[in-house]
Parts: C-alpha cells; structure tokens; sequence
C-alpha cells in the first residue's frame, strides 16, 4: 500500500511532537486508542481562559498515517477556538493526507483525540469553577 | 449466517479440540479436492471451490486460541477489527496511560540502544497478554449458552488488552531485529 507524500512529509518531520504539562488548569489532554491494530495516540491542546487554542503536542505510537494524522491536527487547530475544532472531522483528515480505505481508522484517531482533549479541558474548567 | 463453528460442525464454543479439528480439516479438504470433482458439472466444481475457502478460512481461525477468541467475540456481537470508531472508545482511560507509558518507556530503551532492557519488559508484557487471552476465554466460556453484557465487556476488555500487548511486543522485536542485523 502506498503513502501519499503528504503522509510521507508529516512522518519525517513531524509537528509539534512533545508534552505538555498536563496538571496544568488550560491544558487538555486527549489520550485515545485503536484495538483494530494497538496504537496510541495522545494529543494535549493549551487553551486560553477566551477559549483559543494556543499551542498543540502530540505523541503517538503508531503508524505512518497515524503519526500524519495527529501531527496535521495539531497544525490545523492552533489558533482556532475550542468550537472550531470540534468541527474538524476525521473525514478532513483522511482527504487532506489521502488515506487508503484501510487506513481510515488513523484519521477518526486524531478526531476522537481533539474532542477528548477539549473535553478533558471543560472537565477541569468546570471543577475550578465550582466553590 | 453460516459461522466457522458450523462448517466443522462444532458448538459455539471457546474450547475447541485442536487435533481433531486437524482430522476433521484434512478430511473435508480431502473430499473437496478438485481431483474428486472430475465427473462433476461447472456448478459442482464451482461450489466446491467456494467451501474449500470457507473450509480453510474456519481452520485458521479456529486452531488458533487469539483468533478463535477474537472471533467468538465478534459473534457476541464486538466487532475489535471494526477500523472506523466505535470499540475503541470504550477501553479504560487508566489502561491507556498504562501503555503510553509503556511504550514512551520502551522509546528510551530503543533510542539507548538497550536490548536487555526492552527484553525484559517484553518478558513481562508477553506474560500480562497471556493472563489477558486467559481472561478472555474465562468470559468467552461463561457466555456459552447465555447473552450475558458484562462478560461481553469483559471478554471485549482482556482482548483490547491482548491487542495492545501483542503491538509492544511486535515493536520489541523489531528492534531486537534490527539491532543484531
């Protein structure tokens, strides 16, 4: 089966790969997995009290199309607010780096890791609020 | 739907005896042999052909415990080959930090070139996948005969597990490979 070069492109240089603290009251984490083949994928998203994504890291053990998937998600929230991306679909995923129908699995990865992220962050906005 | 189990003639069951299974395969395979369908029409040959894939489809997949397992699993209706969503979202978050830091664990032995020490936590992953499949096939044998939703979970959860397993391990050999090439 063949990458596509964008596929190619992330997996050699990949962005933003790396941690962020993840006690830290604007940072949501997202941590999801796939049994189909054991990979995981953890996505943390830095998020101002305004609700903008600032900054994005992710890491994941995975494939090819897995490691391009989170690593284009990350480039593609910044800057956006929560709601926006909320919006980005697995389906925007797979077109932008043409994955193979096998490989449609990576790309609903990176989208479950968005909503997990930014719902963990909601989780955490929501317990400090309370007195 | 006509299951792997029904081709052998089999129960619904995780227990399967493996030896006969062999018996019984070879002399299926043996009766639908080509060379027995010499006097046979077009459409004789043809289905022939079509139950000797089934036929070698239902072997491979009941003679091997993970497979079987991973199957019967599916028949009670979780499907963990399913590639779009759904089954992935319901392993425990706790045990997906657990392999994060595994495998992130697992990096740092590759990038120091430290065979020892991705053996050894190979050693103990290999023996949590066994204890995984054993869970597995425990909820597997307490559905028999019963639609029981916790032991679905239950079965779906140890063979996630086994999964996960069975990917570190595929990476530890790797570059086991590839550091003695």
């Amino acid at each position: 089966m063949a990458y596509s070069d964008k596929v190619i492109e992330h997996y050699e240089n990949p962005r933003n790969v790396g941690t962020l603290d993840k006690n830290d009251p604007n940072v949501g984490t997202g941590l999801v997995g796939a049994p189909a083949c054991g990979d995981v994928m953890r996505l943390q998203l830095k998020i101002t009290d305004e609700g903008v994504i600032e900054d994005a890291r992710f890491k994941t053990f995975g494939c090819g199309s897995a490691i391009a998937s989170s690593s284009l998600v990350t480039e593609w929230v910044k800057g956006k607010t929560v709601d926006q991306a909320m919006t980005i679909s697995n389906k925007d995923v797979a077109r932008e780096l043409a994955l193979p129908p096998v490989k449609i699995h990576c790309s609903v990865l990176a989208e479950d890791a968005i909503k997990a992220a930014i719902e963990d962050f909601k989780k955490k906005r929501a317990t400090r609020q309370q007195p | 739907m006509r299951t792997h189990f029904d081709v052998f003639g089999l129960p619904r069951a995780y227990d399967v005896d493996v030896p006969a299974l062999e018996k019984q395969y070879r002399e299926l395979s043996l009766q639908l042999h080509p060379d027995r369908q010499a006097g046979a029409s077009a459409r004789e040959r043809l289905e022939a052909a079509e139950r000797t894939t089934a036929l070698n489809e239902a072997f491979k997949t009941l003679k091997d415990p993970v497979r079987r397992a991973f199957y019967l699993l599916k028949l009670h209706g979780v499907d963990l080959d399913r590639e779009d969503a759904g089954a992935q979202k319901d392993m425990p978050m706790e045990f997906l930090e657990e392999v994060m830091t595994l495998r992130e664990a697992l990096d740092d032995a590759m990038a120091a070139r430290n065979v020892a020490q991705a053996r050894g936590m190979a050693t103990d992953v290999e023996a949590r996948r066994r204890a995984a499949l054993a869970e597995a096939a425990e909820a597997l044998r307490a559905l028999e005969g019963s639609g029981d939703g916790a032991q679905v979970r239950k079965a779906s959860h140890a063979l996630g597990r086994l999964r996960y397993f069975t990917r570190f391990l595929e990476q530890v050999d790797a570059f086991e490979e590839e550091v003695l090439a």
